[in-house]
This record gives C-alpha cells, structure tokens and sequence, in this order.
C-alpha cells in the first residue's frame, strides 16, 4: 500500500519522457548538466551579463561558482560561456591566441564533456569564442561573441588596493589616481611602460581593465561590431563592451597610445607582417652552430589559414 | 555690495543618536556630549562668512569641532543641518549662490577638486607616498584634464618653485623629504589647481619652530601675492596672529567669540578667549 503510494508520487514528479530534446554524448547524460552548471546559475550569469551590456565598462559581481579547474584557470570565461552555449552553436576556445595550449585544450574537453556542441578553430565560423591573452586576427562579425577570461578585473587596483575605495572611485568617475600612474610611467620609464591590461575609458565613463591581451589588440575593442563579455572567476565580477561602443585607451598628447606592433618583422610560417608575433627560441643542431629567435603568427588558425590560402594560391598559379 | 565667496548658516554635525536633553545638556559652557543619550556635538549652530581674499582662523582647544568644520566645508563629511553657500565673484558681478551641502557626490568632488585645496596637518592624508612629488602636484592637474606630459612637468615645476621647493627634485621620492617640504608639497599641490578657497588644517603643527616659521612666510607671502582666500584652522594664537585677519573662537562645538583678529587678541570679551589669550601670552 505505502509503496503504491511512493511509486505514484514519484510518477507525478519524476518527467515520463526523459529524451532530450537534442542530442547529447551518453556521459553527459548521466552525469551533467547540460553546460555543467545548474540553470538557475546560468540564469543569473546571464541576468549580470545584460546588467553588464547596459553599463558598458562596468564591473557587476556575481555568484561566481565552483567549477572542475582552479580559480585562476579561466573559471570566469568559463561561465561566462557555459551560461550562453546553446546546442546550435559552433564554439571555438584559444590561449594565447594559440586553439592547441594546454588550458585551451582542456577547456574544450570540459565543454565538450558538458554540452557536445561542435567545435571549431575557424574563428569566422564560431559564434562563441573564449579566449585569453587574444583577440583573433580576422574581423569578428555582429553575430558573434567574445568571451574574454580576466585575471584582474579592476583597473585602479594597481592604484587602490581597497576594493571599497576603488568602487568609491568608479561610482565619482575619479581616475586621476591611475593618470599619475600613466604620468609616472612616462616620467620613470620614457613611455608608457604598460604591456598587457592597458586601461581604456569606456564610452567616457568608466575606466575599464583590457585583461592580459596585448597593446596589439586594445584598438580592436573599439567601435567593434562583436559583443565582448568579459568574466573574472577569482574575482567574482563581469563586464561587457557591447557592439559600436567607443573606447578609448588612456594617453598623453605628446605620448599618444602605441602598440608593439612593427612591420619589419615578419611571421616565419605565413610570411604575414600585419599580424601580432611571438617569439621562440629555436635551439641550433648542432653545439657549435648558434640558435636564433624565430617569429611566428601568435594566432595559429589565422596563420595556417594563410598558408593554405598561399599553397592554394601557388597550385592554381602553377595549374 | 556683499563680498562674500563662503557663507555658512546654522551648521550642525552631531555623532549619535541625539535626545530632547542634547539641546539644553550640552554647550559651549558644559560638556560637548550629552549625559542623557552621549551624542557628541561635533558643530553647533556655526555662522560665519568668508569675504574674497580674506584669512579667516578657527581657533580652539582639541575637540572644538574645528577639524569638522573644515571637513565639512571641504565636502568630505555631511552636515547634519545647516547651509554652505559658495558664490562665484567675478570681475563684473557675483553668480547665484549654490548650496555645497546639496550636491550629489559626483559634483562634489568635482567642486572639491576645482575650487577647493586642503592642506592637512598630517602630510600623509595629503601626499600619496607611492608616487613622486611631482606625480602628486600633477594628480591635480590631470584632475583637470591637462593630458600633456610636458606642459604637466612645466605647471608643477613652476609650482614647486613658487612653494621654495628645488624643481630639480621632481621625480623624486616623498620619503626622502623632511616634513616642512612635505607641508610644501601639500601646499603646491592644493595650488595646482587654482582653487577659489584654500584650507589649512593645522598647517605646522609638528614642525619645529624655523620651520614654522618658513612654512609661515610662504602662506603669507602666497596670500600675498596670489590673493588667496584662506580658511586656517590652528590650535595656535601665534599662527592666527600672523596669518588671519579674522578669527572666530571655538569651545565644545559652539562659536563663543568672532571679530577681527587684532580685537580678540587684545581685548578678549569671552572669558574661554580669555584663557587661551592669556595661556598664548
């Protein structure tokens, strides 16, 4: 009689139809949710994202969440991209600017786990791109998104290490305190000596961290036409540059802002000089000769994309 | 014609949570906190204006309130009743009043940042050790939106030059400098923005006496010089003698004697001036 009574009331709660609508790899199935974290999380991720769109250049905490890889390891990006994935979209994740590092790798193991939505290295195919340290070489378009891991969410705290004071600072629009910053790097080192996380004003209003891209990749938020969502994990804040929003990195008239990039050098592979370069040391044969620096494209799918364009281009030529 | 640049009216700060008894327990003749509630009456009922290019000195016994006034009227402390008036004069005119109590805090500081410069008694709440001297002169100046390095280093050079301090020493390091330059560099800095009041709390209080004494000549000499009009709070009738034209005595929160300087030093009518002008002398 009771356990009628349990098996019916089961009945009524437990979903008679368990298929999923799409489909999904058998582990996942079992053991998660899709995009691994729970949909009331999702939810408000997403809710703190529209907060974000709305005041561009913005910090918004949230309820960061516990996650399978350390704090520190793209937990914000992480989310950031877990609370927008839909089984429609094509995802494309990169370090470094390069889709087979370690951290990239693993990040789509655990996506892929998770959701079993395609992947990509094509960044024109991608509709969501996470990434750190870069922006992709080719022009991203309005419809899709880049995710942005962030270490270090605020920009004044290299100036201000108290978080109420920096938040202070925000709401009254003080920066002065980070412009003597830039001042003294002037003053102390020439130019301005900052290589990554170069601060920008977003829209006039906010005083926004760029994240570790390089100084190469800070005109690319500007006047965009993707969306930019940017999460801290460790920090527990997002943040977003929404499309056609102007930003504007922080300079002097008699030092106006530059990046690292020069034309006299050329990538080793693709031959490319308009594109963000990294350099490895690449060791000698043998003992008595010496080993040089070789520069190559930092964005490896860009790159190979060039060379099959290059190799398609010499067999056409020679056919 | 009124002359007046600051007009403050029944401003009060109290801390606590205030009974019917504060009014009648406290006062300038008993005790600032009331033995009822233990509100502390910080302000009470201050009236004073501050005429163009004037020098008024607050005068007072530790815990006077002295130190509040000057935050208050500094907008880095809310009021808890009472007006700041603040009226732009120029050449042809005055503007319409503006009540500084009634602005939000963005055109606060911003009001803070333009028209206003503190010196503080302590060098630290006034200098950002972290940066250089001349970093700290020009946090007022990229305030105002100067983005040009060098026009930068030429406007804080100038100003360390009009405060005695060695340009040549720009870039260097505030921890390397005595405390009467430190007082110079606060003083350059609440310059660097042309401000219409200057406030100085306490200016040498912890120097020695020659260095006093030159901190002294270099106000006076700015008054001087650039017409400043100075609020200067001091526990000290000897800097109040030389520096302001007006004063205005201090005791429990409560203003008990205000005239010109010269009159309250002289001819002190209330019996607490009395005690500070005969300690004084």
């Amino acid at each position: 009689m009771i356990n009628n009574l349990v098996q019916d009331l089961l009945d009524e709660f437990m979903p008679q139809n368990t298929t999923p609508s799409h489909e999904y790899p058998q582990e996942s199935e079992t053991l998660y949710n899709f995009a691994f974290i729970d949909e009331d999380a999702k939810r408000e991720v997403r809710r703190k994202l529209l907060k974000a769109v709305a005041l561009p250049g913005h910090l918004v905490p949230f309820a960061s969440r516990d996650l399978p890889i350390a704090r520190g390891w793209g937990t914000g990006g992480l989310q950031v991209t877990m609370a927008l994935v839909e089984p429609h979209d094509v995802l494309k994740v990169i370090d470094q600017g390069d889709d087979e590092s370690v951290n990239a790798v693993n990040l789509r193991r655990l996506i892929h786990k998770t959701t079993g939505i395609p992947f990509t290295t094509d960044t024109l195919a991608a509709t969501v791109i996470q990434t750190r340290h870069r922006i992709p070489e080719e022009r991203l378009h309005a419809h899709q998104i880049l995710v942005l891991q962030v270490p270090m969410a605020d920009p004044l705290r290299w100036v201000e290490p108290h978080i109420e004071r920096a938040t202070e600072m925000h709401a009254e629009a003080d920066y002065s305190r980070m412009w003597v910053y830039m001042y003294e790097s002037v003053v102390r080192a020439g130019d301005m000596d900052v290589a990554s996380q170069y601060p920008v004003m977003v829209e006039g209003r906010y005083m926004m961290d760029t994240t570790p891209i390089p100084r190469y990749d800070v005109a690319r938020l500007h006047m965009a036409e993707t969306l930019y969502l940017f999460g801290a994990g460790r920090e527990k804040r997002v943040y977003a540059i929404p499309p056609y929003t102007k930003v504007i990195p922080l300079q002097f008239e008699d030092y106006p802002f530059t990046t690292e990039h020069n034309a006299a050098y050329a990538c080793a592979i693709c031959g490319a000089n308009d594109t963000y370069l990294t350099s490895t040391f690449h060791e000698a044969p043998s003992p008595s000769a010496r080993g040089r620096w070789l520069r190559t494209c930092s964005d490896t799918s860009y790159c190979r994309k060039r060379l099959k364009e290059k190799e398609h281009l010499l067999t056409t030529g020679a056919s | 014609m009124e002359t007046w640049l600051l007009k403050v009216q029944h401003l009060s700060k109290r801390y606590g949570s205030r009974c019917s008894y504060c009014s009648t327990l406290t006062g300038p003749e008993q005790k600032n906190r009331c033995p009822v509630c233990g509100t502390v009456t910080a302000c009470a009922d201050i009236h004073f204006a501050l005429n163009q290019g004037e020098v008024l000195g607050i005068v007072g016994e530790s815990g006077s309130g002295k130190s509040t006034l000057m935050q208050i009227v500094n907008l880095a402390l809310p009021a808890d009743s009472g007006e700041v008036f603040y009226r732009e004069i120029h050449e042809y005119g005055s503007a319409a009043p503006i009540d500084l109590l009634t602005l939000d805090k963005y055109a606060a500081r911003s009001f803070r940042n333009e028209r206003l410069g503190i010196v503080h008694q302590r060098p630290e709440l006034g200098v950002n050790m972290h940066f250089s001297v001349g970093g700290n002169v020009a946090e007022k100046l990229l305030l105002a939106n100067w983005r040009h390095v060098g026009r930068i280093r030429e406007r804080t050079a100038e100003l360390m030059r009009l405060t005695e301090l060695p340009p040549e020493r720009i870039d260097d390091d505030p921890h390397t400098f005595s405390g009467g330059m430190l007082q110079r560099v606060q003083i350059a800095k609440a310059l660097a923005s042309n401000p219409a009041i200057l406030l100085l709390d306490e200016v040498t209080s912890g120097l020695d006496l020659s260095v006093q004494a030159c901190v002294l000549d270099l106000i006076k000499r700015l008054q001087w010089e650039l017409k400043m009009t100075m609020l200067l709070v001091s526990h000290d009738l000897g800097v109040i003698k030389q520096l302001a034209s007006r004063t205005m005595v201090m005791k429990n929160g409560w203003v008990v004697e205000s005239g010109l300087t010269d009159q309250i030093l002289q001819d002190p009518q209330h019996p607490y001036t009395q005690l500070l002008v005969s300690s004084a002398l």
